[in-house]
């Protein structure tokens, strides 16, 4: 990534020591998170419903995955296209998200310990580079904690 | 409140129809209704419409209101309702409220929808940026409706051992029972192979794994008791009309979102679960007394999970019973009679009102080649786009 690179969504994520979080929310009163931020806490049982903004990270496991072999509706830019994996990934603090998955095909499997990292979508005609959120293969470590 | 009835059916056969407008399938549907419940338009006292956004009502989608305007200004009460996939539902329900209310006595609920190709897009008038989960599927990921039932599929394979030859078997199935359909659009029967050698489009799930889009329309009489003895007939009254929108907890990651939260205890897919259950509650049956049900097999996919949440049988059991013949014609538990949605293609809107055609066809006896025997409680089961439900259970 060069200094040029943009998040292909305005405060997608915040990059810290090198390592992207995302930007969403965490309930004050019972910890639920969410991505991308909610306004409110959507659990009725929560009795303290107040949120605040919260960077996602980082370490989870692979809950599923499907590789995309037709290229998606023109809002999704990425040149060159290949087909890709997208991954539902369960994060430590009980949030599933979803997003991009730059691991080769053959190397998925579920469960598998991933992390957060930054991967170019396309470069804009002045060269700038814009990026999205992925997981990658979180190598050297086991089981999530 | 009191007991509603159905009094008529109708449907315009599912394609693709570029030379007919949406409000003429809609008026095709809603002729081949009153027919059926040998009425006229003058009538009808209202007409509830399910809306989508992707054609027609000024840029609201399917009006009542259009449908009145181009047969019989007479004045009648207009409603139009939304709610994706689950549309008609939320219609059938609004019109059958109306009609056990006792202030209507006849009303309609009709769906129509002509789809554009392709993966089904991005609807307009949402904000571009971070807030708009829509808008972070596709930019970030550009994650297809086939993606999210992928991930599913996948994962009920590493979960249960589902092979890929069971989820073609329950593809081959619906295309079996849709052969005896004239409504339906996919109408030739499939092979396992046939299937399998589809196009991968979302890996795990083939190209003939995933239904389609469709052009459609279906239209519901409903009415009082006095009503349905008037039309003949056997009488098949409306044992529970149930929506419901999602649970938080749900472990699905609903399109279009990007992430869940998932609770242990709360089903997945809690909206269509949640109708499903309230109905039972409602008509005061349970799943040992369903002799057939519709529901929205988006994919293959949902043929096994789906009666699986429903809590028809545990977990994981589908396959064998896939395989044992259950769900066919003539099994204990008939799925999809019909054809379903893997042989119709999704006409949106119109499609949860196609089921409960499918449901006053069987429950008459008048479901031809496609007939289960001696059918007496049927129920449907849609999903909508946005965590709506809908179930609706007929009795004869």
């Amino acid at each position: 990534m060069t200094s040029s690179a943009v998040p292909v969504v305005e405060g997608l994520f915040e990059m810290e020591a090198g390592v992207p979080r995302l930007n969403g929310s965490r309930c004050v009163g019972c910890g639920a998170v969410y991505f991308p931020a909610s306004s409110n806490c959507r659990n009725p049982e929560c009795h303290d419903p107040h949120v605040a903004p919260a960077l996602i990270g980082g370490r989870g496991e692979l809950y599923s995955y499907t590789v995309q072999n037709y290229r998606p509706p023109p809002l999704f830019q990425m040149e060159p296209w290949a087909p890709y994996a997208i991954g539902l990934v369960d994060l430590a603090d009980g949030l599933r998200v979803m997003a991009m998955l730059s691991v080769p095909v053959e190397d998925i499997h579920i469960g598998m310990p991933v992390r957060l990292a930054v991967r170019t979508l396309y470069n804009t005609n002045e060269g700038g580079e814009v990026t999205t959120h992925v997981f990658v293969a979180d190598i050297g470590r086991g089981a999530v904690s | 409140m009191r007991p509603v009835y159905l009094l008529g059916v109708g449907a315009h056969p599912w394609g693709k129809w570029p030379e007919k407008t949406q409000v003429a399938l809609a008026l095709h549907a809603m002729g081949a209704a009153l027919k059926d419940a040998a009425l006229d338009w003058k009538d009808l006292q209202g007409l509830v419409a399910a809306s989508s956004r992707f054609e027609g009502g000024m840029g609201w989608g399917l009006h009542a209101n259009e449908a009145v305007q181009a047969v019989a200004e007479r004045g009648i009460a207009c409603i139009n309702v939304g709610g994706a996939c689950a549309a008609g539902a939320i219609a059938f329900h609004t019109a059958h409220m109306m009609v056990a209310s006792g202030q209507y006595d006849v009303m309609a609920a009709m769906g129509a929808e002509r789809m554009p190709k392709g993966f089904i897009p991005r609807p307009p008038g949402s904000a571009d940026d971070i807030s708009d989960s829509d808008y972070l599927r596709w930019v970030t990921m550009g994650a297809t409706n086939p993606a999210y039932w992928a991930m599913e599929t996948r994962r009920r394979m590493h979960d249960f051992g589902t092979s890929a030859e069971t989820l073609a078997a329950a593809s081959v199935l619906m295309r079996r029972n849709a052969v005896h359909n004239p409504n339906a659009r996919f109408r030739t029967a499939s092979t396992v192979g046939e299937v399998l050698a589809s196009p991968v489009v979302s890996d795990p799930l083939h190209l003939l794994e995933i239904c389609a889009v469709s052009d459609g329309a279906a239209a519901v009489i409903l009415g009082t008791e006095a009503q349905a003895r008037r039309a003949g007939g056997p009488m098949i009254q409306v044992a529970a009309s149930a929506i419901a929108t999602g649970t938080f907890g749900d472990p699905a990651a609903r399109i279009p979102t990007v992430s869940a939260t998932p609770r242990s205890g709360v089903p997945h897919t809690s909206e269509v679960v949640s109708a499903v259950r309230r109905g039972w509650e409602i008509a005061g049956i349970g799943p040992e007394d369903i002799d057939l049900i519709e529901i929205a097999d988006n994919t293959a996919w949902h043929i096994l999970a789906w009666p699986e949440f429903f809590g028809f049988h545990a977990p994981g059991e589908s396959d064998r019973r896939l395989a044992d013949g259950e769900f066919e014609i003539g099994g204990s538990l008939p799925i999809n009679p019909s054809g379903g949605f893997l042989s119709f293609g999704e006409a949106t809107t119109a499609q949860a009102l196609m089921q409960v055609c499918e449901l006053g066809w069987q429950l008459r006896g008048q479901a031809g080649g496609r007939q289960v025997p001696d059918a007496r409680i049927a129920i449907s089961a849609v999903l909508g786009l946005g965590a709506n439900g809908g179930s609706i259970v007929l009795k004869r």
